[in-house]
C-alpha cells in the first residue's frame, strides 16, 4: 500500500494538498486539504454594505467578478431592492463572458495537459493532423500550414532547453492515449485558445470598466450609463465591438473547444466509468430576465442521489426551502468546534491542529445541503437544467452524448465533469449574445434605467445572494445591522466540492470522487490530477505566492 | 518601446498583496508617459497573460518565499524563470509564470525582457494594509524602479502633490 501526498495541486488558484491511500493499483480512501486560511470574511465586517462587493472581488485570484455579483445581490436581496432590467442584461453578459473565459483556460491551460501528451505532439504528421481536424470542425485555423508551424516552434522550444510548460508533465505516462495527431491538434489549440480567453476578457472590460476588477455595479444595478448616442457611455459603437468580439469567442467555443472536448471524451471512455463520487447535485437558477430574479432562463434545482426523475427544481433566488438547508460543519476543519452554523449565524475561529486523518485536517469548512454533501459546478447545472427539461441544455447534452457514445447516466463521472464544461461554455457564448439583442431591444423601447439608487436604511436585515458561478453555486451571506456589515460569510463552489468530511464522517465530493480511480505509477499520480482537475479547483483565498527555493509536488510513502 | 509594470497579490491578505500596493503607490505619486503601463493584476495568472504579451520590457512585482529579511528585495531576470534556474515548481499542468512565458515564446509573443522584483513578506494575515516593514519596503522599491527606468530614457515624474501624502 502506498500513500500519495500531492502538494501543492494547484498553484495560482490557492493552496490544494490532496492525500490518497492506494492498494494495489486503485484508489481506497483519500483526503482533500485547503492549506490556507480563509478567514477573509472578517475584512468585512463594520464596513459599508455597500463596498463588500468591491472587497469580495479580491477575494479569489480567478473569479473576481463572481463575487462581486454574489455580493451585490446578498445587499439587494436583504433589502428588497429590485434591479432594472437594462442592469440585468449587463450582468448577465457579464457572467456569461466571465464563464466563456473561465472554461476556455479551464479546458485549455489548467486540464488538457492530463489528457494530451505534448511530446507526442512532435510525431504527428501535419497534413493528418489538418485532415483530422477538417472532419470534427469547420473552423478556418485548421489548416495544414497551421499544425506544421506549431510543430516546428515545439521541437525549437525543446531544443533550447527551455523546458516551461513541458517540464512538468506526465509525458509518456501509460494512461496517456491519444493519438500523435490529436496531440498536435489539441497543442495548436491550447495556443490559441489564449487569445480567445483575452477576448472574453476585452468584452468584460467594456461593460464592466475594467477587467479583472469590474467598477459598474451598485446597490440596484450597475453604472454603466446607457445613451446611444453618447460616446461616453454604452453607445452603439461600443455594443457592435462587444458583438463582434462575442462572435469571435462564440465561434472559437462552438468550433474548437466544444469539439475538442467530444474528440477527447471519445478517446477516453473508459473516464466516463471513474470519479463518480457524491452524485446529489446543486445548482441555482442563473441569468435573470425580471427585476425581482424570481424568472431565471437557466434553472436550479436539487438532484438527490442521481436520480433525475425526482429533482426538486428551483425557480428563483428566494426560495425558502434552500435558503434554510444550508450549514457548515466544522467537525474535520480547523475551526473551534465540531458543529454545523447556518452561514447567517457562521463563525470564522481558526483552531490549527496537523493533519490528522481521523480528525481535522483542512482549513475548508464541511458545506452540507440539509446534512447531506452535494456536488456543485457545471455538470450539476447541465443536469438539473435537464432535469426541468431546458430545450437547449437538453438538446446540448443528448447531441454530446450520442456523438460519444455514452447514456446521460454516464455522465457522473470525471469526463462528465468536463464534457458538461463545454456544454455550459457552448450554451454561455450563446446567450452572451442574446443578453445583448436584448439589452439593445429594451434600450430601443425607450427604457434608459440601469440602476435603483438604494440608501443603506437603519436597523437589522439578512440576505442571501446567489450566483451560479463558473465552478458552480456561489452564495454570500450578509447580516447589515444600523447601516453596517455586522456578519459576513461566502460559501464558495470550491468549499462544496473540495470539503473534509463531515460530523457523520460523510466525505466531500473530491474525496468522494477519487475513491476506486486507478494510479497506475505512484509516483507520477496523474489519474488522481485527473479526476481532481474535473472539478476546476479554486480554493478561493488565492495565495500565489512565488516560491524560489522549490518544493517537492508529489510525495509517496510506502505503508 | 512598451513597459508594464505589473503588480501582483491578494489585497486581502496583507503582506501578499504587495505587488497591488505597489501600482497604488506609484499611481499616486508619479506622473507616467504613455509608453509605460501600470497594471493591477490581482492574482489572475494566466487569464492576463495578454498584458505580458503586449509589452516589451515587463516589471512584475510580487512576494517571494525565499530565505532572508521581510523587506528584502530580489531581483531575476527573463533567463532565470525561461532556463529554470530559479527553480519555481509548479504542480503539474498548473499555470504560473513560467509556463504562461514558454507559452508566449511559443506564440513569439514573450517580452524581450522581464523582471522579477520579488520582496519578502512578513505576515499573511487576513487584512487589506502591507505590515510596517513592507509598508516601508513601497517607498524604496519605488525608487529604485523609478530611477532605472529614467535611466533607461522614460520621463516619469514626481506629483506636486506627493509630498502631501508621505
Amino acid at each position: 500500500m502506498a500513500r500519495i501526498t500531492l502538494d501543492p495541486i494547484t498553484r495560482i488558484e490557492g493552496h490544494l494538498r490532496i492525500d490518497v491511500e492506494v492498494n494495489g493499483g486503485t484508489v481506497t480512501n483519500a483526503w482533500s486539504s485547503a492549506q490556507m486560511w480563509r478567514g477573509i470574511e472578517t475584512i468585512l465586517q463594520g464596513r459599508p454594505p455597500e463596498d463588500a462587493w468591491i472587497y469580495a472581488q479580491r477575494f479569489c485570484g480567478v473569479c473576481t467578478t463572481v463575487h462581486a455579483i454574489a455580493s451585490i445581490r446578498s445587499v439587494e436581496h436583504a433589502l428588497n431592492v429590485e434591479v432594472p432590467l437594462n442592469a440585468q442584461y449587463i450582468r448577465n453578459i457579464i457572467m456569461s463572458q466571465h464563464s466563456v473565459q473561465d472554461h476556455i483556460v479551464h479546458f485549455y491551460h489548467l486540464c488538457a495537459m492530463d489528457w494530451v501528451d505534448v511530446v507526442s505532439a512532435l510525431k504527428a504528421d501535419p497534413k493528418n493532423t489538418a485532415r483530422l481536424a477538417q472532419s470534427i470542425s469547420d473552423w478556418p485555423g485548421n489548416s495544414e500550414t497551421e499544425f506544421t508551424a506549431v510543430q516546428q516552434k515545439l521541437k525549437a522550444l525543446l531544443q533550447t532547453g527551455r523546458l516551461g510548460i513541458f517540464s512538468s508533465g506526465y509525458w509518456g505516462h501509460p494512461a496517456m492515449k491519444l493519438s500523435p495527431e490529436a496531440n498536435l491538434m489539441a497543442v495548436a489549440h491550447y495556443l490559441k485558445a489564449l487569445d480567445y480567453q483575452r477576448m472574453a476578457a476585452q468584452s468584460i472590460a467594456i461593460l464592466g470598466g475594467k477587467n479583472p476588477h469590474i467598477q459598474n455595479l451598485c446597490v440596484g444595478g450597475v453604472t454603466t450609463a446607457i445613451n446611444l448616442e453618447n460616446m461616453a457611455t454604452l453607445n452603439m459603437e461600443k455594443i457592435a465591438a462587444l458583438r463582434t468580439l462575442m462572435q469571435g469567442t462564440r465561434e472559437f467555443v462552438q468550433k474548437v473547444y466544444y469539439p475538442d472536448m467530444l474528440a477527447i471524451a471519445s478517446a477516453y471512455k473508459e473516464w466516463f466509468r471513474y470519479g463518480k463520487g457524491v452524485t446529489s447535485y446543486l445548482a441555482v437558477p442563473e441569468l435573470a430576465e425580471d427585476t425581482r430574479n424570481t424568472v431565471f432562463a437557466l434553472p436550479g434545482g436539487i438532484i438527490a442521489k442521481g436520480d433525475l426523475k425526482i429533482a426538486r427544481i428551483i425557480t428563483n433566488h428566494q426560495d425558502p426551502g434552500l435558503i434554510g438547508s444550508i450549514t457548515e460543519n466544522v467537525a474535520h476543519a480547523w475551526y473551534e468546534g465540531s458543529g454545523s452554523l447556518h452561514p447567517w449565524e457562521g463563525e470564522t475561529k481558526p483552531q490549527y491542529t496537523d493533519f490528522q486523518d481521523n480528525g481535522k485536517y483542512s482549513w475548508c469548512k464541511a458545506p452540507r445541503l440539509d446534512g447531506n454533501p452535494v456536488q456543485v459546478g457545471p455538470l450539476a447545472q447541465v443536469l438539473v437544467a435537464y432535469a426541468g427539461g431546458n430545450p437547449k441544455v437538453k438538446k446540448l447534452v443528448d447531441d454530446s452524448c450520442a456523438k460519444i457514445g455514452v447514456p446521460v447516466a454516464d455522465l457522473h463521472s470525471t469526463m462528465g465533469r468536463l464534457g458538461a464544461r463545454a456544454i455550459r461554455a457552448h450554451l454561455m457564448a450563446d446567450y452572451s449574445l442574446e443578453y445583448l439583442d436584448k439589452l439593445v431591444g429594451n434600450i430601443a423601447k425607450g427604457d434608459r434605467a440601469y440602476a435603483n439608487p438604494t440608501e443603506i436604511p437603519k436597523g437589522e436585515y439578512r440576505g442571501v445572494g446567489f450566483h451560479e458561478a463558473p465552478r458552480g453555486t456561489l452564495s454570500h451571506w450578509i447580516v447589515i445591522k444600523d447601516r453596517k456589515i455586522k456578519n459576513y460569510q461566502a460559501v464558495v463552489p470550491s468549499t462544496w466540492n473540495a470539503s473534509p468530511r463531515d460530523g457523520k464522517g460523510a466525505p466531500g465530493p473530491y474525496e468522494a470522487a477519487l475513491v476506486g480511480n486507478p494510479v497506475a505509477k505512484a509516483d507520477q499520480p496523474l489519474e488522481v490530477l485527473r479526476t481532481i482537475h474535473s472539478f476546476d479547483p479554486c480554493i478561493a483565498c488565492a495565495v500565489h505566492t512565488i516560491d524560489p527555493e522549490g518544493k517537492a509536488i508529489v510525495t509517496v510513502k510506502v505503508l | 518601446m512598451r513597459v508594464l509594470i505589473f503588480g501582483a497579490g491578494n489585497l486581502l491578505l496583507s503582506d501578499e498583496g504587495f505587488g497591488v500596493h505597489f501600482i497604488r503607490h506609484l499611481q499616486d505619486r508619479y506622473l507616467f508617459p504613455h509608453e509605460i503601463e501600470l497594471f493591477d493584476g490581482g492574482t489572475l495568472g494566466i487569464m492576463v497573460s495578454h498584458m505580458l504579451e503586449d509589452a516589451d520590457i515587463v516589471y512584475l512585482v510580487d512576494v517571494i518565499e525565499a530565505k532572508g529579511a521581510p523587506g528584502e528585495i530580489h531581483r531575476f531576470e527573463k533567463n532565470d524563470f525561461m532556463l529554470g534556474t530559479l527553480p519555481i515548481k509548479m504542480s503539474p499542468h498548473q499555470i504560473g509564470i513560467q509556463e504562461i512565458l514558454a507559452l508566449s515564446e511559443i506564440r513569439e509573443r514573450c517580452p524581450e525582457r522581464i523582471t522579477l522584483l520579488g520582496v519578502i513578506p512578513s505576515t499573511y494575515e487576513a487584512g487589506v494594509e502591507l505590515s510596517p516593514t513592507l509598508a516601508a519596503t513601497l517607498p524604496v522599491l519605488s525608487e529604485l524602479l523609478i530611477e532605472e527606468l529614467n535611466a533607461a530614457g522614460h520621463q516619469i515624474v514626481r506629483r506636486a502633490a506627493a509630498d502631501n501624502i508621505d
